[in-house]
């Protein structure tokens, strides 16, 4: 019924055909139940299957009758005239019903029986027969490959059959789909013809630009286009990118055994750069693609800090799936009692255990290094403590941007011995071809070209800083944004995706390197205190910021102001290990659980997240982006009791973000959801909360 | 909500009416599923809060006269399906068999799903039927790899006969019926990397599919589990990208279409839109456009067609057209409980 074109109704004309299928029906059930397999029965049910395919009664009866009659039978030829009968049967009942799914099952079942030879050639004469009367019908397409398989077909011919099928029509998406299984096999496989998957992708960006150009407003293409540039620069191999500590940075670590925990100083400064409130030293580990598989055994620790064996790694990553971008193990230091200058190495890629969503392993042999230096001696309170006294993000006390021994490193947190995916430089030459080409689109108003052209923009940048981080200074940023400000106008039913892409595109510009990110980097000055003095935060407020990205280069920030932007998700933000101190004010977050990657943030003690949209939607999204906060609670009948007497129905996604949390202190007002009970709650859930909205807690 | 353009909900009440009392001619192909055809009738009613209570008896003998009942207990475990038979034309009735040895039965695992829901509709307490039948049956149905054949002397395998069994589970509040790790399994082999889902493993993404694979994941509790239960298992479906891939079938007419470069079509507007809502994110769609599609695609007569340019309406396209305005809580319609596809409960 579903798909087929209706027509007005003919009334005598159906009545005795109703009166006919009543008839045959009526035949079909006396003969199933009875098992009476004659000729003439069996005829009967063909006739019963040509006016109406979708009795699948009639199928199973079929089914039965056939392998009754097969039994007694072995002369070949009658065999193959019983079977040609199945065949034909199902050939007439697709006529009526292309789309039957008990038809095109009958016929599987026959042909993958092997009652008797099977004629290949008429199987694939009567799939593009039928292919060409609807090229969409994914009947066929599964039927194609169940006889390709049962044929054994090589890949290779199939592909080519993809091409005549694309060929005879750019629009087929069916068929670019079917194209992109196929290729994506054959190159993994590295089947002879498909070892070299530069030449072959060349080739297929050839053959998408004849479909892009001949029908720029047809879909098909252009998807098959993306599938094309994922798999020019998507990276096969999972790499480290970047770390901290940075490889080759000394530090001073100050263990005065005051109740805050430790200091670390940068060797060459005197000013603290960190306070690290767990009395540990966080060790991370960024890689290009989520992976799985990071432990002590396939990342070495060599330290007098702890034994390699001891270290818990675990992925920074709010999905509960067990693998993750980035990875951190803690190295305890309290405990230490030997002084002077110790060496960090962190090894891996002696094991093929850390592994890619797809498999592939990690095997780039890595070494990093770096030293801390204990110093037991008392230090000058100067860095103060977050925490005790107010912290105001406050745009006005933030002055002159000086160079800071956390950013100083800047530069080696990036890991650039990775080896080159694509030695040649064919990815480079295929993205600066391909973007010409884009450039002199007659259709440059097209947003298909526009997107396009953005992506391969965005896609070389990256490239080149990877290749070249020291030579490739000039992106096309400015021109990617103005490509996405005129999508948004362009496209505005569109504009949040554009919106997306362009956030991360500012956040690459803010971050590219250490000159760009100099101009977001500032000193509170003296504030409340003289404990106060100087803390060095990264400002990316009022940048238009939609999400986050780039956090590779962010590892190493302490002090984060987001304030000002329209983050609706802060995902990726768990990736900061370090982060003590996040203004997230005046955003469009609109859940508790968007908080959830601050769960992760072990360091963190002051939260701003005042004057978003927290509890304003009473659906939560973001709930099923990450998996429910209650589903990895394995106490919550501990939570239940704790919480009674209060309206933990209520505020249960706000208990499950905050209680994990050691906030001391925390501004939530302007938002939905901050009234008298949510804070009684949140003063119960955190327990060494000093502020709460800027007022003191008794 | 822009509700400038009126909704006519009696011209459906009419329609769906007439259904209850005739096949039309262009349905006799789907006499064999004639349970479905009468589903989509009375959830549609139910949905229109018109669901006159004086078929209320005639409907409940009607679908229990199709169940299939073993003759004892060791006939359970023959492989066969005791459950619904899709109408009259399929049934077997123990006495036309002349042979004592067993004879395949016509039930059918989509029949039954539809039989239980009509009876969920019309509030008929399922705690009475036999439904250990249907449970201790339904297993030798499920294959090696988790997918469903709908019946036992084998049919097509794919997602559809997966929903139908962790929705037939669902409904009877057991699930014994199947192995829930291995259907599962079954589903995230079906997630294409475009984040979609085929009907089988490696099919093109689809929209019919697309539902099948995440009503019953969350049918299964394998998507949002139940808030307040310990043990939960982390679902490894890609949601982000699926979400990516749902959004993107919303076309520039308002209405969804079934997959990538195809038309929009009524149907889809359920079937892509329903996953958005158990997912969550219903309210990322542009509401006001879907629900002018969908208008567009009303027939001028009652009913719904599948595409605006179409001329007659069909029954199946006038469901899910309904189906899909109460997602977009047009008023005056009772709203869904999406993942079984009927109306929720406590409305009727």
């Amino acid at each position: 019924m579903h798909g087929r074109p209706r027509n007005a109704p003919r009334s005598e004309e159906s009545a005795a055909k109703a009166d006919k299928l009543r008839d045959l029906q009526a035949q079909l059930l006396h003969n199933h139940h009875n098992r009476i397999y004659t000729n003439e029965a069996v005829a009967a049910s063909a006739k019963l299957l040509e006016i109406n395919p979708e009795i699948n009664t009639a199928w199973n009866y079929r089914k039965l009758a056939l392998q009754s009659n097969l039994k007694e039978v072995t002369d070949a030829e009658v065999i193959k005239a019983l079977v040609d009968e199945e065949l034909r049967v199902v050939e007439s009942a697709l006529r009526q019903n292309p789309k039957s799914y008990g038809a095109w099952y009958h016929r599987k079942w026959v042909l993958g029986h092997k009652f008797s030879p099977v004629n290949f050639d008429h199987e694939f004469w009567l799939l593009s027969r039928l292919l060409k009367l609807d090229p969409r019908n994914f009947h066929g397409w599964s039927y194609r490959r169940f006889v390709a398989a049962l044929k054994h077909v090589p890949e290779v011919e199939e592909l080519k059959y993809t091409m005549d099928m694309i060929d005879s029509n750019f629009s087929n998406y069916s068929a670019w789909h079917n194209r992109s299984l196929l290729l994506s096999n054959l190159l993994k496989q590295k089947a002879q013809g498909f070892v070299s998957k530069e030449k072959i992708l060349t080739d297929e960006y050839d053959l998408v630009h004849q479909a892009l150009f001949t029908e720029a407003s047809d879909q098909s293409g252009w998807f098959y286009y993306l599938w094309l540039l994922n798999q020019t620069v998507s990276p096969d191999q999972p790499l480290v990118i970047s770390s901290w500590p940075a490889h080759g940075s000394s530090w001073v670590l100050s263990t005065n055994r005051s109740k805050n925990g430790v200091k670390l100083f940068s060797s060459t400064s005197s000013n603290p750069c960190y306070c690290l409130p767990m009395e540990t030293v966080p060790i991370i580990l960024f890689f290009n693609q989520p992976v799985s598989g990071v432990n002590s055994s396939t990342v070495t620790v060599n330290s007098v800090f702890a034994s390699n064996e001891d270290l818990n790694w675990r992925p920074l990553s709010s999905a509960n799936s067990g693998s993750a971008h980035c990875w951190v193990t803690y190295l305890k230091i309290s405990d230490a009692r030997i002084s002077g200058t110790s060496s960090v190495d962190v090894s891996l890629g002696h094991s093929q255990d850390i592994k890619s969503a797809n498999g592939s392993p990690y095997t780039f042999p890595l070494l990093l290094k770096f030293t801390i230096e204990l110093n037991f001696a008392d230090v000058e309170q100067s860095g103060g403590n977050f925490g005790e006294e107010l912290f105001v993000f406050n745009s006005d006390k933030v002055c002159f941007p000086l160079e800071s021994p956390s950013i100083s490193y800047f530069d080696q947190l990036k890991i650039s011995e990775n080896p080159a995916p694509l030695a040649s430089g064919w990815d480079v030459e295929t993205l600066s071809n391909e973007i010409r080409l884009f450039k002199e689109s007659p259709d440059e108003t097209c947003k298909f070209v526009k997107i396009t052209l953005a992506r391969l923009l965005v896609a070389y940048d990256a490239l080149m800083s990877d290749r070249s981080p020291s030579s490739h200074k000039k992106t096309h940023s400015e021109e990617v944004l103005k490509l996405f400000n005129d999508l948004i106008q362009l496209d505005p039913v569109h504009a949040k995706f554009y919106e997306d892409e362009r956030s991360l595109v500012i956040l690459d510009q803010v971050t590219f390197d250490k000159e760009s990110l100099m101009k977001h980097y500032g000193h509170f000055c003296k504030l409340t205190s003289s404990s106060l003095s100087y803390h060095s935060a990264l400002r990316l407020n009022k940048l238009s910021l939609t999400r986050i990205g780039f956090v590779e280069r962010l590892v190493w920030v302490q002090i984060l102001d987001l304030s000002h932007n329209e983050l609706q998700s802060i995902s990726g933000l768990e990736a900061l290990q370090l982060l003590t101190c996040v203004n997230l004010a005046n955003n469009q977050l609109n859940s508790f659980a968007a908080l959830e990657p601050l769960r992760l943030l072990s360091s963190l003690r002051v939260l701003d997240v005042s004057f978003n949209k927290v509890g304003l939607h009473p659906i939560d999204t973001k709930r099923y982006l990450c998996s429910s906060p209650m589903s990895h609670t394995t106490d919550i009948a501990q939570l239940i009791k704790d919480f009674k007497n209060t309206e933990f129905a209520t505020y249960w996604e706000a208990i499950s973000i905050f209680k994990d949390l050691q906030l001391t202190q925390l501004n939530i007002e302007g938002n939905a959801a901050a009234n008298e009970n949510l804070s009684l709650i949140l003063k119960k859930a955190l327990p060494n909360l000093i502020w709460l909205n800027g007022v003191h807690v008794q | 909500m822009d509700r400038s353009s009126e909704f006519d909900r009696m011209k459906h009440v009419a329609f769906l009416e007439m259904m209850m009392e005739w096949m039309p001619s262009p349905y006799e192909a789907q006499e064999i599923n004639r349970l479905t055809l009468a589903y989509f009738t009375i959830s549609g009613l139910a949905i229109l809060d018109a669901l006159d209570p004086v078929y209320k008896d005639r409907i409940i003998n009607w679908v229990l006269s199709l169940q299939a009942h073993p003759r004892d207990r060791a006939e359970l475990e023959n492989g066969q399906l005791y459950g619904f038979h899709g109408s009259r034309s399929s049934q077997f009735h123990r006495h036309d068999a002349k042979q004592q040895d067993s004879v395949p039965n016509g039930s059918h695992l989509a029949s039954t799903y539809c039989a239980l829901a009509i009876l969920r509709i019309i509030d008929y307490d399922l705690s009475s039927i036999d439904s250990e039948s249907i449970l201790i049956s339904m297993r030798h149905l499920q294959q090696p790899d988790g997918s469903f054949t709908p019946i036992h002397l084998g049919a097509e395998m794919d997602l559809r006969f997966v929903y139908c069994a962790a929705a037939i589970c669902y409904m009877l509040n057991d699930w014994t019926g199947m192995d829930k790790e291995k259907a599962k399994d079954y589903i995230l082999s079906c997630q294409s990397y475009d984040g979609g889902f085929g009907l089988v493993p490696g099919l093109e993404s689809h929209g019919g599919g697309t539902f099948c694979a995440v009503a019953a994941l969350r049918l299964m509790g394998f998507i949002e589990a139940d808030a307040l239960s310990k043990s939960t298992v982390a679902t490894t479906i890609n949601v982000p990208l699926l979400l990516e891939w749902c959004m993107q079938r919303q076309g520039v007419d308002g209405g969804f279409q079934g997959r990538a470069n195809k038309a929009s079509d009524t149907c889809y507007a359920f079937w892509v839109g329903g996953v958005l809502k158990i997912l969550g994110a219903y309210h990322f769609l542009d509401k006001d456009a879907l629900r002018r599609f969908l208008l567009s695609c009303e027939s001028q007569y009652s009913g719904f067609k599948k595409f605006p340019e179409d001329v007659m309406p069909d029954l199946y396209h006038s469901y899910y057209g309904l189906a899909a305005l109460s997602l977009l809580e047009e008023p005056g319609l009772i709203p869904l409980c999406v993942e079984l596809g009927i109306p929720t409960k406590d409305a009727i």
